[in-house]
Formats: C-alpha cells, structure tokens, sequence
C-alpha cells in the first residue's frame, strides 16, 4: 500500500485521471503524423511559403494546434496544479475542453488544406471556445498559485498571450471566411510572435525550471538570473506588439528580437548548468533533442533579428518559422514529452501496488532512437530545402518526419499499454 | 544536497528534513541521500507535501515510500530499499 497509498491520500486532488492528460498527448502524437502528412501535400510550395490557405498552413497548424499546444494543454493541466498547489478544479470542464478541441482542431487543418473556409471558421471557433475555457480554467490555478512564483510568471504571460492570439487567430480567420477588413499581413506578424514565442515559449521556458531539474535531478537555476530572462523574454514580446502593429518597427522589432536572443541565451544557459550539476548524467534521447531545440530557439531569434533588419532573401520568412515552430518548439515537445508520458505513465500504474513499475520499465528505448535519427534528418533536410528553394529535398524531409512521427507513436502505445495493463493487473490483485 | 535540508538520527535511523526547499530540491535532496549511498536501507523524510514526482525515481532505485504519522501540515514517509 506504500506508494499507492501515499499517492490517493495526499496527491489525489492534484493528480488528474490518467486519461485527461493521456488523451491530449495521444491526440498529440496523432497530429505529429497529420503535420508530417500535410506537410508532405504541400512540400512543393513550402521553399516559398508565406501564408496562405493551403496544406503548408495547414501543416504549419496540425503542428502548433495539434501537437505544441495540445500538448501544453495537457501538461499544463497536470503540472500546474502540482506546481501550484492547488487542487484540480472542473476535471470535467478539461475534458470536455477535449472534446471541443481535437474536433476543431481537425477542422482547421482540414479547412486550410483543402482550402475550404466554411469548415476552417467552424473549426476555428471550436478551437476558440476550447481555448477560452483553457484559459481560464489555467488562469484560475494561476490566480491561487502558492509556490513558483517564476513558473507562474511565465505561465501568466503565456495566458496573456495566448488570449491575445487567439484574437489575432479569430481577426484573420474571418478576413479568410466572411471577408472582413482586417490587415491580414499585421495579425498574421503578431499572432506568430504572441503564439510561437508568448504562449508556447514562455510555457516551455517556465515549465522548463521545474522540469528540467527535475529530470537532471539538479537543484534548480539561480533564481536572480532566470528572472532576468523572464524580464527581458517579456520585454521582448512587449516590444514585438508595437514592432507588428507598424509602430517604429524597424527600432522595436530589431529591439525585440535582440532582448529575446539575450533571454533566450541566458535561459539556455541556466539549462545548460543545470544539466552539467545533476545528479543524473545519461540524460537520454529527450534531451538530446531539448539540446537541439536550445540551440534553434537562439537561431530562431537571429533570423527575427535578419527579418527586422530587412535583409533582402525572399526565403527568409520561411526559414525563420521552420527554425521557430519545427527547430524549437517541435524538437522541445517531443524531448520532454518522451521524458513526461513514462514518468506519469509509472505515477498512474502505482495506484493499487506496493511497488510500482519503473518509468524506464514504461518506456520503449528503440523507436524514440529511431525517431531522433528521423527528426533529426527531418530538420536537416527541411532546411537545405528551404535554403535551395528545393521542393524535392522539403519531400524527402517529410518521408523522414512521417516515419519518425510513426515511431514516435509506437512509442507511445507502447507506454499506455504497458500502464493499461499494469493498472488492469492492480485492480485484479485488489479485488 | 542543498545546504537548507536538514538531517539527523534518532532512535528509529536517519532522518531527513527538505521543509522549506523549492521544487525539485526536495527530491534531489533525498535522492543525493540514496544515490551518494549516505543511507544505504532506510530513513524517514520530513516534507511540506506529498512528494507526488519523487516516487518513479524511487520505483527505478528499487526503493518504496510508506507514509507514517506526522504533525499537521506535514507528510513524513518511511523510506527502504525494498527486499
């Protein structure tokens, strides 16, 4: 009863059914293969995408809807609460948060791909009515938070942004559907930097501070320095607003991007000694891949700071959202992910047992190697297609994602059905 | 281990303070305790919650958690290295 028992009496209210957060993972993992898919659809006009109804847009959002923010939706839902203290409310209205979302979000992607604008407004307020719920129910874990004050800054600010971008979502997607007169080009530069930096990237970065040490077993980063990153990750986004509404953009956005690549180094290097004082030193393949996306958050802001520049080099747009969305955040998620779904996947199969099933037990090792080598290739050969203008080489790039993102979700099932069966066998014991 | 834990033995072994740290410390505490071998079977830790991402690490080191009486405001767990 040790563990079990230690779990349902005092971490109960804090723990979510398994299958809240396993289904936005699922789901998750599910949309990795529909980006990698759509993208492939789409892989000639990818070199030179700049927006646009079509299936690189549509790739574009299977991957920031489907797989970054569900993810972060599920996560969130989990981790905030046990970050915070304070109990899980409404687990019904996080589920039924679900249930609006996937729908919707399969809408979009749909719509956008075909194009069709009817079922992309559909699903876009779907995607809105889901978000909005989110928000608040996050807000309101926020707003009672008792511990974290750095997690729960970063989070605020995410909150904030991702109410910010769900406007500039809602703005272009009627611009799309009913033809409203909206300066699609204004919402479309803001709603990139609040989604792709603000929601997501502070979430990740937040986030970052407890998991991080918490997977490297290391004490956490010196609290003075992560605030300074927090301060000027903020400041940059602050600056971003103006910069995209045409206030002195050139002076605001070059500020914005240069404050954020001063932040995002900073953080990179908390991370970075945080890892090196661990006490865990074989960090697997997830932060192997957290290393790489390290790396492409910092890339991802000197090519902002080349776009706020002006530099002349009609791909670099493109190259800029690959580096943000694919390089970083996709690469991060996937890291941690690998790392989360094991280590909750043993906290939910401890219920009923004296001793728990390891989360190395849960895991499966070979298709996440495979899936490095993937992605990796994947990134790689996104890349050299977007520098050379070349569709056949964007092509090649999604036959690599497609079969890692497979593998990925081999991975996956692997660990919910070793869960499954463990919590099966549980219950059989306690009967 | 973070300078802020505090540890002494009484009549029933070693025990482990963490109230106070900031998460994870709590956890790297008390596995530095088990990793770097300063207790080898089994001690009692003092924490402010219950330490819900601590127990897979113990699962992994073949160690279990048993929760025992604790004032208010406090959870206290057995720690051993299971047989």
């Amino acid at each position: 009863m040790a563990v079990a028992a230690t779990f349902l009496a005092g971490a109960g209210s804090r723990l979510l059914p398994p299958s809240i957060p396993f289904r936005f993972f699922g789901a998750a993992v599910t949309f990795h293969v529909v980006a990698w898919l759509a993208a492939m659809a789409g892989a000639g006009q990818v070199p030179a995408f700049a927006g646009g109804l079509g299936w690189p847009l549509a790739a574009l959002h299977a991957v920031t809807l489907g797989v970054l923010a569900m993810t972060a939706i599920g996560a969130s839902l989990q981790l905030f609460p046990v970050a915070t203290r304070r109990p899980i409310a409404h687990a019904g209205l996080a589920a039924a948060v679900f249930w609006t979302y996937v729908p919707g979000v399969a809408a979009v992607v749909v719509g956008m791909g075909l194009p069709s604008p009817a079922l992309l407004g559909v699903g876009a307020v779907a995607v809105a009515l889901a978000l909005v719920v989110f928000v608040v129910l996050f807000a309101l874990n926020l707003s009672g938070a008792k511990g974290m004050p750095l997690v729960v800054a970063h989070g605020a600010v995410a909150a904030v942004s991702l109410a910010a971008t769900l406007a500039t979502a809602l703005a272009v997607v009627a611009a799309y559907t009913l033809g409203a007169p909206v300066d699609r080009a204004t919402m479309v530069a803001l709603h990139l930097a609040l989604a792709g930096y603000g929601f997501m990237g502070m979430l990740a970065l937040g986030l970052s501070y407890v998991l991080v040490p918490m997977f490297a077993l290391a004490e956490s980063p010196p609290a003075h320095r992560a605030w300074a990153s927090f301060a000027l990750a903020t400041g940059a986004l602050a600056l971003s607003v103006p910069a995209a509404l045409g206030v002195l953009p050139g002076v605001l956005g070059v500020a914005a991007a240069g404050f954020g690549a001063v932040a995002a180094i900073l953080h990179v290097q908390l991370m970075r000694e945080t890892l090196s004082r661990g006490l865990r030193r074989e960090l697997g393949i997830g932060f192997r891949l957290a290393r790489i996306a390290w790396g492409a958050l910092v890339a991802s802001l000197v090519l902002a700071l080349l776009l706020a520049l002006d530099v002349p080099w009609p791909r670099l747009p493109t190259l800029f959202g690959a580096t943000l969305i694919a390089g970083w955040l996709l690469s991060f998620v996937l890291g941690i992910l690998q790392r989360i779904v094991p280590f909750l996947a043993s906290m939910h199969a401890a219920r009923g047992k004296h001793r728990p099933p390891t989360p190395s037990s849960l895991t499966a090792e070979q298709p996440l190697r495979a899936h490095f080598r993937l992605h990796v290739a994947a990134l790689a050969l996104l890349a050299a297609g977007i520098l050379a203008g070349n569709g056949s080489l964007v092509l090649a790039a999604t036959a690599a994602g497609t079969v890692g993102a497979l593998a990925y979700a081999g991975f996956f099932a692997t660990a919910v059905r070793r869960m499954t069966a463990s919590i099966i066998d549980a219950g059989r014991l306690n009967r | 281990m973070s300078a802020a834990s505090r540890r002494w033995v009484a009549a029933d072994g070693a025990h482990l303070d963490v109230r106070g740290l900031k998460p994870p410390e709590p956890m790297v505490a008390i596995l530095s305790m088990i990793d770097g071998g300063a207790e080898k079977t089994a001690f009692t830790v003092h924490l402010e919650r219950d330490p819900v991402f601590l127990y897979p690490e113990l699962a992994e080191r073949g160690w279990i958690a048993t929760p025992v009486a604790a004032d208010p405001g406090e959870v206290r767990l057995r720690l051993e290295r299971a047989r």
